[in-house]
């Protein structure tokens, strides 16, 4: 990655005499689509109830249920009261000069590809904009409000959960800063979602302010990205199929960090594990927060993606245009073709995804603390972390180093509670003993891990946080590295096919959508062929090189825990016709925790977060059912079909774990 | 026709229809209408441009540039322009220097040979009709006036014209040469004004038969006006200004005033579904019509009676309105007329932006008040408009009053979103007078002002004086087109808007940096609005202006058609939107419109919509 296309925001203000001044600068912000008429929050509010669509849903209500419309417009104002969002210029500039404060005391960097947002800023102005961030932490929010600020770019309104909504003061001070909140989709009160949307409608073709929205739902708990949500977004691109904006354009973003602020949060909640309540007052824990060192954070900003081009023709030629336009939805076929766009997205943002020396310490860690080895010296580290950043930007990494050792050490630093030097200069993990003690059994997710499980794979779950931002570059080449060790001397069509369903197996764990996967596919062979990693034959067979022996390792080590996972829920779900997700978490986990105490399984096969995304690639190839159950989500089971699925994937589940007893014991003997 | 009466016409033949009505009504005899244009139209009009051979913009360079229109036909002619220079500069970044001057006339033997064989040259003469076989008369009657027909005049020649140019003078005479066409398979092009912006009148560029150009021009006789049913029946070559000008001669009018009326012929509008200014009044062409006679291959279209309204099958009026000389020729029409009005004012009113004009447009619409004319210009037109204020002195009123508004009520108004309202009254001086009493409180309660009846009225004047400005536009470099559409009320704000921005669009990707796009609402219907564009831009170095113009123009209309607006209000499909025609019919009227065809014209002996 070229380090040049990125400046710290962070920089100007460590000069600065007093950020007050930054603070109330002259804002000459730029605004997303210019209206005749200024939009304001109320009258967009306004707007909402008085839109012929809502007032004749409001009509039919009244009648229907003997309600007076009076009462119905009422309960109307009070949704959009809790929906809508506010304006506050003093709030803003005040929270502007209390993040940089403590973004300088907690920042090494904040990192912008600044040339970007001037091309943006500059078509900006004609429609609405709608900037798309990766989702990986709370600070991504104010991360984003914080850049709008900076270069003058007007706040964007933000679609927030209702979980902000609650917060004491957060609530509001995220409404005035632009959050408009929507409630879970579970919920379906249709005079709310009736009220939300036209809302979004308003907003997308009456506001001018750039909107801003997570595309894949909620924060990303293992740090890689997640398959997108397509409800907000019908919502925004209805205006446009229905013609009335010009078009809309999406500004993907990738937002990463050097260390994610929730990384041990996520960590219990992948396991299924409330976090332990700390001692101290949350008061003073976020005190604590000051003290740390997070690193540096990368925001890279996409091209901007104009989605009437993106759908071409088929805009220009899919309506009739009766009826009134109030009354019009979207079509089934329009519906269908919003998925490549936010998959589209997605991709931009995976791609853009800056890795840091971090995670490619922890991806070699990981590898070196599965196998029987000795631990790695800090030399042969450092010439790993070489060798392997010059194969990821093979695979296309962006890659943020400067000088390999400051950066190595840097590194330590940053993560010093997860990695560590030993006293014989050796990289170990950091193993706290985790108490259990003050957690309330009733909120957990899974099976009831043990103190003695839960310390034993807190660490490598923390470490997987950290490899999986790398996985999207390397998990092409890991799955036709893991078949063709499997079927050597295969042809490249009989890989495809193998590779086809893994990809389609993983599909929520490694983002991708169907039309990318032949691409993809072609290009991981390219890039490891001409890589060495694997070979052609004078008969059209591909075979694994011999010389690349410990690259192979580690592509497969990175991607074991999600075989082991899948693979232990296949083998739980053969035995049911009908069963509860609850308890098919439990059982998995159960029998992934048996499994461990025998022989060295990775303790991020215990992950929920993979668990449920077999189950749901499952239902996607209607190999399983999700169905209202008495205690929530259940599933009916095709068990043919989930016995094939499964046989087909037991080759790949290596033998070689049986020969990790050993280090196991070791890991277990130091704790 | 029930007249059986002949009577000797202007010509050396007879005039085949006329009229007598033995009641003691008032009935009013043939006039031969002395044209305002020669039967050579060249010699009175432009042969590579718009209107009269004496009005054109003329940049003088002197000192200071000056920019007038020159002769003395129209109300701004010989005063100058302070503004022009400056907006073209501006908005186009033209400099009005060393201008690209159109080529001379060409010499006779420049024009493509016409392919009419000896045989057929004898058959023609037979009939006694006037003809040419001019190399300039039969290119006068190749084009109508889209960018490309003025384009190839000025910079080349079309690839294909009529072969021979005739002049029947009666209904009569047009059913010898359809027989004769008929017999000897012969293709006819219907020509009239010759103002079609549809690419209608162009040749077909593979029609290898021998084409005859029909100019109906010296059929252009009031045959008889019925002052009891206020009917008057017309030969459809006559045009615009020579209908009106003998009309009020008689106290009445038809009030049929396209912007082109000057030069449009009867015949023309019906064939394409003309749309008048003041339609609010008097109706388009399709509800003026009362009668109409079409000669086709299969014999005479028309209906035995001259009623006001008739409940009989499918109204084969609308075979013959918008059939853009494909089905037959249109020889004589029975219009409506009506008295003089007694009383006409102008008017124009301010709003803060266009929203707010859309939205009085409508509130007007829906009170059925329209007065004759109310048309509503965008910000940029407003601006464009201003070019044509010859002094400062003038430029001053709409300024002033606005600065006055602006002191007294209206804070919120911006010049540059601004957007200002025409209207034209007609009635008795009781009626104008209400009916200006409601717009402008409607307006009012939108956020209009009243700017002023001059405001009004230049507004109006200037509607013909526009049409000059795309010739002086092409000598500096700049081509510029307008096109139109209807569309529902509840889309129209959203259409303009995204018309606007799929051209800037467009540009961008061409990388063409200075070009217009503006808009403006000029007719109002219960159910939706006429939105008419105007779309100009700087060519500069892009190497097929006129490929390029069409291709953004196309594009825009795939925006209209998406945003819910129709393939065209009144200037018709011609060659340029067969496009759209299929979507917008649906394929069983494509096939409706295929089997008139061949019912009507088997052996395509006249152009085919699609
Ligand atoms: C500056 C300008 C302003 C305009 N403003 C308006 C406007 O306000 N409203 C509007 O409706 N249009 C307008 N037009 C478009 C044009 O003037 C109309 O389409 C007009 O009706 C064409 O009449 P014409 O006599 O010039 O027909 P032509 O251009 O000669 O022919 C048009 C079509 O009609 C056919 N045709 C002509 N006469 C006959 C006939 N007797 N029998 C059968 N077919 C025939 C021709 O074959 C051709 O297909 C404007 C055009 C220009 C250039």
């Amino acid at each position: 990655m070229n380090l040049n296309d990125y400046e710290d925001i962070l920089e100007p203000r460590r000069f600065d005499l007093s950020h007050f001044f930054w603070c109330s600068k002259k804002l000459n912000s730029v605004i997303a689509y210019k209206q005749n008429i200024k939009p304001t929050p109320s009258l967009l509010k306004e707007a909402v109830l008085n839109d012929p669509k809502i007032q004749k849903f409001l009509e039919e209500i009244s009648r229907e249920k003997r309600i007076p419309k009076d009462f119905l417009d009422a309960q109307v104002r009070l949704i959009l009261d809790e929906i809508g969002y506010q304006k506050n210029l003093k709030i803003i500039r005040l929270l502007g000069l209390v993040l940089v404060k403590i973004c300088l005391k907690v920042c090494e960097g904040i990192f912008v590809n600044h040339n970007s947002i001037s091309h943006i800023k500059s078509v900006m102005g004609s429609c609405p904009v709608i900037f798309v961030p990766s989702h990986r932490s709370y600070a991504d929010f104010i991360l984003m409000s914080l850049i709008c600020f900076t270069y003058d770019i007007e706040i964007p309104a933000i679609a927030a959960g209702m979980d902000f909504h609650g917060m004491w003061a957060m609530g509001s001070i995220l409404r005035d800063t632009g959050a408009f909140f929507m409630r879970r989709s579970y919920n379906n009160d249709t005079l709310y979602w009736t009220t939300f949307k036209q809302y979004v409608y308003q907003l997308v073709t009456k506001g001018d302010l750039p909107i801003e929205f997570f595309i894949e739902g909620t924060r990303s708990r293992s740090n890689k990205s997640m398959m997108p949500k397509y409800g907000l977004l019908n919502m925004i691109l209805k205006p446009l199929f229905l013609r009335q904006v010009p078009d809309i354009i999406f500004v993907p973003i990738n937002i990463s960090y050097e260390k994610i602020m929730e990384e041990k949060l996520f960590s219990f909640e992948l396991l299924g594990v409330p976090k332990p309540k700390e001692s101290t007052s949350a008061f003073f824990k976020s005190l604590s927060i000051i003290k740390e060192n997070y690193g540096s954070i990368h925001m890279t900003f996409g091209k901007p993606l104009c989605s009437k081009q993106f759908f071409g023709e088929y805009l220009d030629t899919s309506r009739r245009s009766t009826g009134p336009i109030h009354e019009q939805e979207l079509t089934e076929r329009d519906k269908s073709m919003i998925p490549s766009l936010s998959h589209e997205i997605i991709y931009i943002q995976q791609k853009m995804t800056t890795l840091y020396v971090m995670n490619l310490i922890a991806l070699l860690t990981n590898h070196n603390l599965t196998k029987d080895e000795e631990l790695l010296s800090y030399d042969e580290l450092k010439e790993k972390i070489l060798w392997l950043k010059m194969i990821l930007e093979k695979f296309d990494a962006n890659i943020w180093s400067t000088d390999i050792d400051s950066d190595i050490k840097k590194a330590f630093e940053v993560h010093k509670n997860i990695i560590h030097l030993t006293g014989n200069r050796k990289i170990d993990i950091v193993k706290d003993h985790v108490n259990l003690a003050n957690i309330d059994i009733t909120k957990l997710k899974g099976y009831h891990l043990s103190e003695k499980v839960m310390t034993q794979s807190v660490p490598f779950v923390m470490l997987y946080i950290y490899i999986n931002p790398i996985l999207h570059c390397i998990v092409d080449a890991a799955l036709i590295v893991i078949i063709l060790k499997m079927y050597a001397n295969s042809t490249s069509d009989s890989i495809f096919q193998r590779y086809h369903f893994l990809r389609n197996l993983f599909l929520y764990d490694f983002v991708t959508y169907y039309t990318r996967i032949p691409l993809d596919f072609q290009k991981a062979v390219n890039i490891c062929t001409n890589f060495k990693l694997i070979q052609i034959n004078s008969d059209g067979k591909y075979n694994l090189c011999e010389n690349q022996q410990n690259l192979v390792e580690i592509f497969i080590s990175s991607i074991e825990p999600f075989l082991y996972s899948y693979f232990t829920t296949l083998q739980i779900l053969e035995t049911y016709n009908r069963c509860d997700e609850k308890r098919i978490l439990v059982e998995v986990q159960e029998k992934i925790v048996f499994e461990m105490e025998h022989k060295f399984i990775h303790p991020y096969s215990l992950n929920l977060d993979s668990i449920a995304h077999c189950l749901s690639s499952l239902v996607l190839s209607a190999s399983i059912k999700r169905v209202r159950g008495d205690n929530g989500v259940a599933y009916e089971i095709d068990r043919t079909k989930v016995s094939m699925v499964k046989n087909t994937l037991e080759p790949y589940i290596l033998k070689p774990h049986l020969g990790k007893t050993i280090h196991n014991n070791v890991l277990r003997n130091k704790l | 026709m029930i007249n059986e009466e002949k009577e000797n016409s202007a010509g050396n033949i007879e005039n085949g229809s006329s009229k007598l009505n033995q009641d003691n009504k008032k009935f009013q005899e043939t006039i031969n209408v002395k044209s305002v244009v020669p039967k050579y139209r060249q010699e009175l009009l432009k042969w590579n441009g718009w209107g009269y051979k004496d009005c054109r913009f003329e940049v003088n360079a002197g000192d200071v540039t000056s920019i007038s229109l020159t002769g003395n036909r129209y109300p701004i002619a010989g005063k100058n322009l302070p503004h022009f220079e400056g907006w073209v500069k501006n908005t186009f970044n033209v400099d009005l220097v060393n201008p690209t001057l159109s080529q001379a006339l060409p010499e006779e033997d420049k024009y493509p040979k016409t392919l009419l064989i000896a045989e057929e040259l004898v058959r023609i003469v037979r009939l006694n009709i006037p003809y040419s076989l001019r190399g300039v008369d039969r290119m006068l009657r190749a084009h109508g006036q889209t960018l490309h027909d003025i384009f190839t005049l000025r910079n080349g020649m079309f690839e294909r014209i009529p072969d021979i140019v005739l002049w029947p003078t009666c209904h009569e005479e047009v059913e010898k040469i359809v027989e004769l066409a008929n017999e000897l398979n012969i293709a006819i092009l219907v020509f009239g004004g010759g103002t079609a912006v549809s690419g209608a009148v162009e040749c077909p560029v593979n029609e290898r038969r021998t084409i005859i150009s029909l100019d109906t021009s010296q059929m252009n006789k009031i045959l008889w006006v019925d002052e009891a049913n206020l009917v008057a029946c017309i030969e459809s070559g006559i045009i615009g200004q020579d209908l009106e000008r003998e009309l009020k001669a008689l106290g009445y009018t038809t009030g049929h005033e396209p912007d082109s009326y000057e030069f449009s012929s009867l015949g023309g509008w019906v064939a394409t579904r003309a749309s008048g200014m003041k339609k609010n009044i008097y109706g388009n062409i399709e509800d003026l019509l009362v009668h109409v006679k079409m000669v086709t291959s299969k014999g005479v279209l028309e209906k035995n009676c001259q009623v006001p309204r008739l409940s009989c099958g499918p109204d084969f009026n609308h075979i013959v309105l918008g059939s853009e000389g494909s089905l037959g020729v249109i020889t004589e029409v029975i219009l409506k007329i009506r008295p003089l009005p007694k009383c006409t004012r102008y008017g124009s009113i301010v709003f803060p932006n266009f929203e707010s004009g859309v939205q009085t447009m409508r509130q007007v619409a829906k009170w059925r008040c329209q007065p004759a004319s109310i048309r509503l210009m965008d910000n940029e037109q407003f601006k464009f408009g201003m070019i044509l204020k010859p002094d400062a002195g003038l430029i001053g009123s709409l300024i002033d009053i606005l600065k006055k508004l602006y002191l007294t009520k209206i804070k919120g108004f911006e010049f540059d979103k601004l957007c200002v309202m025409t209207l034209l009254f007609e009635g008795d001086e009781k009626q104008v007078k209400e009916q200006e009493k409601r717009v402008y409180d409607i307006a009012g309660e939108f956020g209009g002002f009243p700017a002023g009846e001059t405001n009004g009225e230049r507004g109006y004047m200037l509607t013909f004086v526009i049409a000059y400005l795309r010739d002086i536009a092409l000598e500096y470099r700049i081509v510029a087109e307008s096109f139109e559409t209807s569309v529902p009320w509840d889309r129209a704000i959203s259409l303009c808007a995204n018309v606007k921005q799929r051209i800037a669009q467009e540009c961008r990707d061409l990388s063409i940096r200075h070009f217009l796009i503006s808009c403006r609402v000029t007719q109002t219907y219960d159910a939706g609005c006429v939105i008419y564009f105007y779309f100009a831009f700087n060519h500069g170095d892009v190497s097929d202006p006129v490929a390029t113009h069409h291709q953004i123009e196309s594009r825009a209309r795939d925006e209209i058609i998406a945003c819910g607006g129709s393939i065209s209000h009144h200037h018709g499909v011609g060659k340029l939107r067969t496009k759209w025609y299929p979507q917008t019919v649906s394929e069983v009227g494509v096939s409706l419109y295929n089997a008139t065809k061949n019912e009507l014209d088997p052996k395509i002996y006249l152009r085919r919509i699609i």
